[in-house]
C-alpha cells in the first residue's frame, strides 16, 4: 500500500478547519473517517458535496450499539476528482431513532433510508416513502436489531418438518439410527486453540 | 381522446432472466408513465446470518448474494479481514485471486450478452454464450471444486494453489474465446437490429449519473471513465496494462459496446497474470477458524465487478462474528432507483431490455 498521504491529509484539514469539533482521521490512503455531532451531518453533507466535490453517496449503513443504547448511521462518500473516500458517521439514540433525511442531496437515499428505516427501525424525518421495502407487512421488532431473537421468531411462526419436532441435534438423530458416535468437532477445536 | 390507464405486473417470476423480483408499471397504451420495484421474493438475511458466524463461516454465505459472478464478494469479505487484522497476502495469490475475478466477469459478460439478446428475442446468442460459458465453469470446477460458487478466496490468500496443467487450460480456454469474439460480433454487436433496437433506448442522463449513484459500464457508458481497478487498485492491478472503455450516450448500446471492449481487456488481463505470476506460497497461515477474533474496527472496501462498484462496509467489535457487514452491489442502485426513472416514457417490451442492460440482480439487493 503506498504511504504518500498528502492529498487524504489536505481534505482532512480542510474538514478540521470547517468542523472543529469533528473527529477527523486519515485511516490509510483513499479512506478519511469523519466521526461526527448528530447536529453536524447534515451541514458536512452539504459541505462535502458541494465544497469538496464528493457527488457521489456509495451508501448509508447503520450499526446497532445496543450496549450504549446508540443506533450508527454511517455516510459513506466518494468524490470523482480526489478519489478518496470519506466514511463518515455519527450516532443517534436508539430509544426515540429519529434522524433528518439525506434525500435531498441524493435521489437514490431514499432506498437506503427506506431499507435502515425497515430493518432497524430509524424514522427519517422529511423522508415520505418509507414504505415496504423487503419484508412485507413485518409487526415484529425491525430484524436488524440486536435483540430481534431469529430462534424466537423462528419457533413461533414456523414449524418443524415431520420427524424433526423435538428440533434436536442432527448427530444425536445419526446415533439413534447407524448406533454411530459423531464427535462435535466445533467443540473439540475451539477448546484446542 | 385520453388513454386509459393501466396497471401492469412484470414478474415476479424472472422478468428477462435477472432474477426474482417485480416491476409494477402504470402504463397508458404501450408507454410506460410510472415505474415502482419490488423485492423480497430472495431475502434470505445474509447480513443478519453473517452476524451470527464466525468470520469464516461468511464466505459461504456471501458468494450467494450474487449468482452470476459470486467472486468479488469473497475477496471483499475476504480483504476486509486482511484490513482489519493487518494481514499480508503472498505476491502469487493476490495474483490468483485477479485470475479468478478476470474469469467471473468473463462468465458474467457472456451471462449478459445472453440476457441482452434474450430479451430482444434474438435466442441463438444466449444458447452459444451458456454454453462458453461452461468452459470457464469447467475451469472453475478444477481450481476450487465448484462450479457456481467457489468459497476459493479467503483471509491470507486462497484456499489451494493451481493444480497440474491449469496454466495450459486458461490459455486455451482465451483463445477460445477470443476466437469467438467474431461470432459475438456477426451476430450481436455488428448486428442493425440490435443497435436499432438499443440506441436511444434507457438513458441515463450523463449529469446526473454521479449523483445517482451509477456505477461500473453504465457510468463509463455515460462518458465518464471511473474503475475501481485502476482508481484504487486492488491486488495487483496495479502491476497489468489494461484500458477503461467508455463510450457516449448513456444508453444500452453505449453500454453495449463498454461491456463487448472490457470482454477483451479482461483476456488481455488474463494472459498478462498467466505470465507474470510468480512462484511460491499461496496463503499465510491464519489462525482457527473457529477461535478466530478480529481486532475491532471497521472498513470498507470496493472490487469492480462485472456490473460495477461492489463495495462491502464491515465492523467488528473485536469479537469471534462480525459486528455488522453491509453489502453494497450496483444493483442497490441500478435495480431500484434508477430503473424507476429511467423505465419511465420506455415501452412494455424495452423494461427487461433496459433491466438487462443495467446488469440488475435482486439477490444484492435483498442481501
Amino acid at each position: 500500500m503506498q504511504n504518500n498521504l498528502e492529498l487524504e491529509n489536505k481534505i482532512a484539514e480542510k474538514i478540521k478547519i470547517a468542523f472543529q469539533t469533528a473527529e477527523v482521521q486519515v485511516q490509510r490512503k483513499q479512506r478519511i473517517k469523519v466521526n461526527l455531532n448528530e447536529d453536524l451531518v447534515h451541514p458536512f453533507l452539504t459541505f462535502a458535496k458541494n465544497t469538496l466535490s464528493y457527488k457521489h453517496l456509495s451508501h448509508i449503513s447503520c450499526v446497532d450499539w445496543i450496549e450504549d443504547n446508540q443506533f450508527e448511521l454511517v455516510y459513506i462518500l466518494l468524490s470523482y476528482d480526489s478519489l478518496v473516500q470519506i466514511i463518515a458517521k455519527t450516532r443517534i439514540n436508539r430509544e426515540k431513532a429519529e434522524f433528518p433525511t439525506a434525500r435531498n442531496y441524493w435521489p437514490q437515499v431514499e432506498t437506503y433510508e427506506r431499507e435502515i428505516h425497515e430493518l432497524y427501525g430509524i424514522n427519517f424525518v422529511g423522508n415520505d416513502h418509507l414504505v415496504d421495502f423487503v419484508l412485507e407487512d413485518w409487526e415484529d421488532l425491525p430484524p436488524m436489531r440486536r435483540d430481534f431473537d431469529t430462534v424466537k421468531y423462528s419457533q413461533e411462526h414456523f414449524f418443524n418438518r415431520p420427524g424433526r419436532e423435538d428440533a434436536q441435534d442432527v448427530r444425536k438423530t445419526v446415533t439413534k439410527h447407524s448406533g454411530e458416535e459423531l464427535p462435535d468437532l466445533a467443540k473439540i477445536y475451539s477448546v484446542r486453540n | 381522446m385520453r388513454e386509459k390507464e393501466t396497471t401492469l405486473y412484470l414478474g415476479p417470476q424472472h422478468p428477462g432472466i435477472t432474477g426474482n423480483m417485480m416491476v409494477k408499471l402504470k402504463v397508458t397504451g404501450d408507454t410506460i408513465i410510472k415505474a415502482e420495484t419490488h423485492v423480497g421474493y430472495l431475502h434470505r438475511a445474509f447480513e443478519k446470518l453473517m452476524e451470527a458466524r464466525n468470520w469464516m463461516q461468511c464466505f459461504p454465505i456471501v458468494c450467494r448474494i450474487c449468482v452470476p459472478e459470486p467472486d468479488p464478494n469473497e475477496e471483499n469479505l475476504a480483504r476486509i479481514i486482511e484490513e482489519l487484522e493487518g494481514r499480508e497476502v503472498p505476491e502469487r495469490a493476490k495474483y490468483i485471486r485477479v485470475m479468478v475475478l478476470e474469469l467471473a466477469r468473463l462468465g458474467t459478460y457472456l451471462l449478459w450478452m445472453g440476457g441482452q439478446s434474450g430479451s430482444m428475442g434474438l435466442y441463438t446468442m444466449p444458447q452459444w454464450t451458456i454454453g462458453d460459458r461452461d468452459y470457464i465453469l469447467d475451469l472453475f470446477e478444477a481450481l476450487t471444486g465448484g462450479r457456481v460458487y467457489h468459497m476459493y478466496i479467503w483471509p491470507g490468500g486462497v484456499r489451494r494453489d493451481l493444480p497440474e496443467g491449469f496454466k495450459d487450460k486458461v490459455l486455451k480456454t482465451m483463445d477460445y474465446l477470443e476466437g469467438r469474439l467474431k461470432d459475438y460480433d456477426d451476430l450481436l454487436f455488428d448486428n442493425a437490429l440490435f443497435y436499432k433496437r438499443a440506441k436511444g433506448i434507457g438513458v441515463i442522463d450523463k449529469s446526473k449519473a454521479m449523483e445517482w449513484g451509477v456505477v461500473g459500464a453504465p457510468l463509463r457508458g455515460c462518458g465518464i471513465k471511473h474503475d475501481v481497478r485502476i482508481d484504487e487498485p486492488y491486488e495487483v492491478y496495479d502491476k497489468l496494462k489494461f484500458v477503461v472503455p467508455t463510450a457516449e450516450g448513456g444508453d444500452v448500446w453505449a453500454r453495449a459496446l463498454v461491456r463487448r471492449q472490457e470482454f477483451e481487456q479482461s483476456i488481455s488481463i488474463i494472459r498478462q497474470v498467466m505470465e507474470q505470476m510468480p512462484s511460491g506460497e499461496f496463503y499465510n497461515k491464519v489462525p482457527n477458524p473457529l477461535n478466530w477474533k478480529v481486532p475491532a474496527g471497521d472498513a470498507y472496501v470496493k472490487t469492480e465487478s462485472a456490473r460495477g462498484e461492489f463495495g462491502y462496509y464491515g465492523v467488528s467489535d473485536g469479537g469471534l462474528k462480525p459486528r455488522r457487514m453491509h453489502v453494497r452491489g450496483p444493483a442497490y442502485v441500478h435495480g431500484v432507483s434508477l430503473l424507476e426513472r429511467i423505465l419511465v416514457g420506455a415501452n412494455i417490451a424495452d423494461v427487461s431490455f433496459i433491466m438487462n442492460s443495467l446488469g440488475t440482480c435482486p439477490p444484492e439487493i435483498e442481501r
